[in-house]
């Protein structure tokens, strides 16, 4: 609540969010590690069904491709521009140039057939496997004389096979120029099996495409890395391998003659795809998580910390006035917090009573002391009660508020607590006193205000006690203060205090009749008395105890029936009405 | 493929008699004798056929049903560039179930070889041959184009819509040729007399050269006997 507070712990809106960062971050965590734990198990799987399916795809595939190989190999060789061409060039062997023209004609249709066709590569030699003529890219291979070394079967069936030209792999397919019954030469068809090659297959396949012949690695899809990595080990037909550092899977997807298509698929690779995308999520989610916790924390700790606030602003405010009178506002925020708060409020009303009750032992102390005080004289017995009942009455008559009345009540009650510090020799003497005993006398204002000084809650009362026999003129005592400087709860006991000693016996005269004692009052206004409080006190109705009821002012009766006998011992008491009523004393 | 598979090896055996020991050819200008002889032409069970030896590798295919009708791809002439001019001839090589018919034929110079077609498909005959290249186009059924042939060789004929289909045309500057019958045997007449060389000639399996001399009056008599054997 205090600033010293609030300056060392950290503020509630700070704790809740540090607290759902923190769970939510372990979540995260959590999830990343059984993420990535499980990851690589999955990829590896993921990647071995891959290439098995890879395998399977490509086995048809392959059976397909190298069935439309030797079928287009198979067409070519019915083009009969080629065979006659080859033909009629072993019909003119004895004429070198027509030999060359035949030659090129041969050539040109070649090449004419492999652009159409788009295929790799062509060439045709005569019977003996001597290359006529070649086309394609990879012509320089297959130069005019060279000796094919792949050759159809005796019966003239097509082959098919790796051959190696210049440290270039091909996978040829050698079908025979067959005109009539008779076959005039052989027709090739070869692919490369270079890096391009396996570059294709390995789009096909969606995994790196190693080609091995005889072991040898001949073209890769790979990086020049991988394939010195791959160059250094034997391939197994499946299973995982090692290269470089990673992992891989390995599955062989056919083979030609002796060469052989390895697939192999990267599964550090997948999975470092896979983390990389789950890692996304992840921090996606992550990062929604967390806002939706500092919207929460947000939102919790104003519902919260809110109403807390606005109850220690009204518990400060509260404490700056000290006004403890009125009940905290509930705050609405909690039930813990309305609970706070009505406990709060009951602890304030438990505190009030508590006051109460001390200031009632208090007043009870007091009364008792006042009490006391009135028992050392015969002669003001009940005297202080008295002065207290008419103080009030005059004080209801001049319509003061009911807080005043009762500040006037127990003012008047203690009005002579400082005789107190008077001795008996001199409270009770029979006789007049001396002028030093009066001096005696007049001190006794001063004390009873040093007595009731330490007793805050008789703050308002001092004044009365203090001031009670000051008069208008000024000549009263301690402090001769005059008129309107006197005031009024002071100006009312000082009536009602000589009016009950007028009408009350002394030792050293006889009690004076009421009426009497008014018509005194009445003299001395504006010298002894005030002016106000006297004739506020003559409107009073007095009911005279012996003689029944009578509701006419005491003023009237007074200028009236200023004869009527009074008893001679007898008080105006302040009835249950208002009235006052002139009673015997004992 | 598969009709290659089957086919059988066959090689061809001439057997040439050379009966005529003697003769001067150069002895009168107008002298002449007659040349006869026997081809004879031998099955070979080899699936691998003999190849001719100066253009040696050439793979033969023969089926066994045409061994009988070898002979008919078999010519056999003197062997000599001169001229010796003769009445042009004028025959045909007809296009019947894609097939040039008859497969070999041979003519003097300045003569013409019509090629009727008699299939319902088109044919385009045509030759790359040094000694007439040619190419007569498209044409149907029933019409016919012809060919004058005026240089002595070998022509190559062939059918640009039909690859397997194939003649051939020999062409010869003197009318001193034959064709052996079903039994091998062929006879030349007239041929002026003196020594001369007698070619049998095989589009596959190559020729065979003999000298013979021809007497005036008399006939020389030659033996020619095929197959030819690889040296290889």
């Amino acid at each position: 609540m205090s600033a010293i507070n609030t300056a060392r712990s950290p503020r509630l809106l700070v704790k809740v969010l540090c607290f759902a960062f923190a769970v939510i971050a372990c979540v995260i965590v959590a999830v990343f590690v059984l993420f990535s734990w499980q990851t690589n198990a999955r990829v590896t799987r993921n990647v071995v069904e891959n290439m098995e399916a890879s395998q399977l795809r490509f086995a048809g595939l392959d059976a397909r491709l190298r069935r439309e190989h030797t079928l287009q190999a198979m067409a070519l060789a019915e083009n009969p521009t080629l065979k006659a061409a080859v033909d009629t060039y072993y019909s003119e062997r004895g004429n070198q140039h027509e030999l060359g023209q035949l030659r090129s004609t041969i050539e040109t249709e070649l090449t004419k057939l492999q652009q159409i066709m788009d295929v790799p590569s062509l060439s045709v030699t005569d019977v003996r496997g001597i290359v006529l003529a070649s086309a394609g890219p990879n012509k320089g291979d297959w130069p005019p004389g060279a000796r094919m070394t792949l050759r159809v079967e005796e019966d003239g069936a097509p082959v098919e096979a790796v051959v190696m030209r210049n440290d270039h792999a091909y996978a040829a397919t050698a079908v025979p120029l067959v005109l009539g019954r008779d076959v005039v030469g052989e027709f090739f068809l070869a692919s490369p099996l270079d890096d391009a090659y396996a570059a294709n297959l390995a789009a096909e396949a969606r995994a790196e495409i190693a080609i091995l012949l005889d072991g040898r690695v001949i073209a890769t899809s790979t990086s020049a890395t991988l394939r010195r990595a791959l160059e250094s080990v034997a391939l197994p037909l499946s299973g995982t391998i090692v290269l470089g550092g990673d992992e891989f899977v390995v599955q062989r997807l056919s083979s030609i003659d002796s060469a052989s298509l390895y697939a192999l698929g990267s599964v550090t690779e997948a999975a470092r795809t896979a983390s990389a995308d789950s890692g996304l999520v992840l921090v996606l989610a992550g990062a929604g998580a967390l806002l939706i916790a500092v919207g929460g924390s947000w939102w919790l700790a104003q519902t919260v910390a809110r109403p807390i606030d606005r109850l220690s602003n009204s518990l400060a405010q509260m404490a700056k006035a000290r006004d403890f009178d009125q009940p905290l506002p509930s705050s609405g925020g909690s039930r813990e917090l309305d609970t706070l708060t009505a406990t709060f409020n009951e602890l304030r009303t438990a505190v009030a009573l508590a006051e109460a009750e001390s200031e009632a032992a208090y007043l009870g102390v007091i009364g008792a002391l006042a009490t006391a005080l009135d028992a050392r004289d015969p002669y003001t017995a009940g005297h202080s009660q008295r002065v207290a009942d008419l103080s009030v009455s005059i004080g209801r008559q001049i319509q003061l508020s009911e807080a005043d009345l009762e500040t006037l009540r127990l003012g008047a009650l203690l009005h002579d607590i400082g005789k107190i510090g008077v001795s008996d020799a001199v409270l009770r003497k029979p006789t007049k006193l001396t002028p030093d005993e009066f001096e005696q006398i007049k001190l006794h204002p001063t004390l009873g205000a040093r007595i009731l000084k330490p007793l805050r809650f008789l703050d308002a009362q001092l004044a009365i006690v203090e001031l009670h026999h000051e008069r208008p003129d000024g000549q009263g005592y301690p402090h001769g203060l005059k008129g309107d400087e006197i005031p009024m709860f002071a100006r009312i006991v000082h009536v009602a205090d000589a009016f009950d000693a007028m009408t009350s016996a002394r030792a050293y005269r006889a009690a004076m009749p009421v009426a009497t004692a008014i018509g005194e009052l009445w003299r001395l206004i504006g010298v002894d008395f005030d002016a106000q409080v006297v004739q506020a006190m003559a409107a009073l109705p007095v009911a005279l105890t012996e003689a029944g009821s009578s509701e006419e002012p005491v003023a009237e009766r007074l200028s009236t029936r200023s004869l009527v006998p009074f008893p001679s011992r007898a008080t105006i008491v302040a009835g249950q009405h208002g009235q006052f009523a002139l009673r015997r004393a004992e | 493929m598969d009709s290659l598979r089957v086919c059988a090896g066959v090689a061809l055996s001439v057997t040439v008699l050379c009966s005529s020991e003697r003769s001067d050819l150069s002895a009168r200008e107008d002298a002449t004798g007659s040349l006869s002889g026997r081809v004879h032409v031998v099955a070979h069970p080899a699936r691998r056929l003999a190849t001719a030896g100066v253009y040696p590798g050439r793979i033969v295919g023969i089926q066994a049903d045409r061994d009988s009708s070898e002979l008919d791809n078999v010519i056999v002439f003197i062997n000599s560039s001169m001229r010796v001019d003769s009445a042009p001839q004028r025959l045909s090589i007809r296009q019947t179930n894609e097939e040039f018919v008859p497969h070999v034929v041979a003519v003097t110079t300045g003569s013409t070889v019509e090629f009727p077609n008699d299939d319902l498909i088109f044919h385009n005959v045509f030759s790359l041959s040094r000694a007439a290249t040619f190419d007569l186009g498209r044409y149907p059924r029933n019409s016919s184009k012809a060919r004058t042939f005026t240089k002595p060789g070998v022509v190559k004929v062939f059918c640009h819509l039909h690859s397997h289909m194939s003649a051939i045309v020999r062409v010869f500057s003197h009318p001193y040729f034959a064709f052996p019958d079903r039994n091998g045997r062929f006879t030349i007449p007239d041929v002026p007399a003196g020594r001369v060389e007698v070619t049998a000639w095989h589009e596959r399996a190559g020729e065979v050269t003999h000298m013979a001399t021809i007497d005036d009056g008399g006939t020389a008599e030659l033996r020619f006997s095929l197959p030819l054997t690889d040296p290889e």
